[in-house]
């Protein structure tokens, strides 16, 4: 099988003042082409760098990178890479519509295939809201509206940084399963950085944990739980299984 | 999918129309209050100012009565608009050139710190001179025509600006410019989507700022050997005790003034909506 993500004996190290701290030390990870990996760890872990090192935002100081069979970079320039941050990110004094858009007016996207945003809107449940600014949104549809533009470029490779973490629990449930669903419609490979062990049982098909300072691979753990997976799957026994077996090993991490 | 209301903005609410009206009345009282208020204090104040004068009998050189001044504004009209102008060109243009030269120099700035290193020590020097000491050294430097007034007010809207619009430049959020990266984008997109309109809420405080400013400038310079202007009314005024016309002069440079910074702030409130309803 292809694959979408290929990382060998990567290093990331940062000189600060107070000296210098190993974000990452030798990381090996493969990511099949089409799959859900979850990178999960304590704060600090260097979770988010390593997905900042796939999407071609941070350059690793050893070691060697591959995002679709290539270098980061031209994954980043051919627009296979779609990224969804922390905060949502979305561009104050954009509209939600023009917040969308923003792909296709920069980096030459205008000239690419792209996706439509307003059937983007309407596939993640914002129809209707197109002409509102992002201070007029709760904090889970703003998510939504960057997800969205993340996908607009109609990419291969989708990375996202801890994009729930700061909604409250019923909404961030809720946008699991939308995720689950639009995984399943594109097909494309997501990578997805949390800290909360549920979430991370949830939505993994393979969770890749962490250990802090230095930031190291710990364990590479597969889940199986019954499809499709919805509110029900976290009731079963796997579930309850996997997530304690997670938080074990998280504890010694 | 409950985290979205069904349609935007209103749906969350019941329809209570007695309600809404009260609402509505009662933000329009406040409105007219916020508004009427402040136009009752300063009536309140002439008021007492004229019948202070005219009860303690003081003499006109020393402080004239509000009538005498109204009069005045009405019956020389003409005179005080011919003065008015120059001044009022002199503060424009040199409004139109300080914050220009402060944008052009602030993005110098962001993409060239070694120039900031170099050239903002000295742009703090330059603000620390008094206006009223770098005035008679620019009308020896640029004659006594409108030049050396036009730089002065440029020079009093160069500083104020240049230190918002820099520093508006690079507060742009680090999230923003990874996502700009994501998309490849090209430095010049970087400055016209995101840096340039980031910056736009700091340029409209410095905007506002230095409207009244360049007024200020363009006055003071004015009393460096000029025969016409509001800045040369007033020393005329000054001189002969003639403090009827010295204070008509004041309200019409003030009233300038404000009219000015109002359009601004007019501006503002039009091309800031994103901001303006943000931050309520």
């Amino acid at each position: 099988m292809a694959k979408a993500v290929e990382i060998a004996g990567v290093s990331v190290r940062f000189t600060t003042e107070r000296g210098t701290v190993t974000a990452l030390d030798n990381i090996n990870l493969e990511i099949a082409d089409g799959g859900f990996m979850v990178l999960l760890g304590p704060s600090g872990c260097g979770k988010s760098t390593l997905l900042r090192v796939m999407a071609d935002l941070i350059e690793p100081n050893t070691g060697s990178v591959k995002v679709l069979g290539a270098p980061p970079s031209a994954a980043r320039q051919g627009r296979d890479i779609g990224f969804v941050f922390q905060d949502s990110a979305l561009l104050p004094w954009r509209t939600v519509l023009e917040n969308v858009s923003l792909p296709l007016e920069v980096g030459g996207g205008a000239r690419r295939p792209g996706r439509s945003p307003r059937e983007l809107l309407e596939m993640v449940g914002l129809a209707g809201w197109e002409g509102s600014y992002p201070h007029e949104l709760s904090g889970g549809m703003r998510q939504r509206v960057s997800i969205a533009r993340a996908l607009v470029g109609d990419p291969k490779l989708l990375l996202m940084d801890e994009p729930f973490g700061a909604l409250d629990e019923i909404t961030r449930d809720r946008l699991n399963e939308e995720l689950l669903r639009i995984w399943e419609q594109t097909g494309m490979t997501v990578v997805f950085v949390t800290h909360s062990i549920y979430e991370a049982t949830f939505l993994g098909r393979e969770v890749l944990l962490l250990t802090a300072r230095p930031g190291r691979t710990r364990e590479r753990v597969t889940l199986d739980l019954p499809e499709p997976r919805n509110a029900a799957s976290k009731e079963t026994p796997q579930f309850v299984k996997h997530a304690a077996y997670l938080r074990k090993v998280l504890e010694t991490c | 999918m409950s985290d979205i209301a069904q349609r935007p903005s209103q749906a969350a609410f019941e329809s209570d129309d007695q309600a809404a009206d009260l609402f509505r009345a009662r933000a329009r009282r406040l409105t007219m209050r916020r508004r009427v208020l402040p136009v009752v204090t300063i009536l309140v104040l002439v008021l007492i100012w004229e019948a202070g004068v005219r009860y303690f009998e003081v003499p006109n050189f020393i402080a004239p009565a509000p009538s005498a001044v109204f009069a005045a504004l009405w019956s020389r009209f003409p005179m005080f608009m011919e003065n008015l102008t120059p001044t009022a060109l002199q503060a424009l243009a040199g409004y139109v050139i300080g914050n220009l030269a402060a944008v052009a120099v602030a993005t110098t700035f962001v993409y060239r710190p070694t120039a900031e290193e170099a050239f903002f020590p000295l742009a703090v020097m330059m603000n620390t001179v008094p206006t009223v000491a770098k005035a008679p050294i620019l009308v020896l430097l640029l004659g006594n025509g409108m030049e050396p007034k036009v730089a002065i007010a440029a020079l009093i809207c160069f500083f104020p600006t240049l230190v918002n619009m820099t520093r508006g430049l690079r507060a742009v959020s680090s999230q923003h410019l990874e996502l700009m990266r994501i998309l490849s984008a090209a430095e010049r997109e970087v400055f016209t989507k995101l840096r340039l309109k980031n910056a736009m809420p700091y340029l409209f405080a410095a905007l506002k700022i230095t409207a009244p400013s360049a007024v200020i400038g363009s006055i003071v310079a004015e009393w460096i050997g000029s025969t016409r202007g509001i800045g040369a009314l007033i020393i005329e005024a000054t001189y002969n005790y003639d403090s009827v016309l010295l204070y008509a002069t004041i309200i019409v440079g003030a009233t300038f003034s404000a009219a000015f910074f109002g359009v601004v702030s007019l501006f503002e409130r039009h091309f800031l909506k994103w901001n303006d309803r943000a931050n309520q």
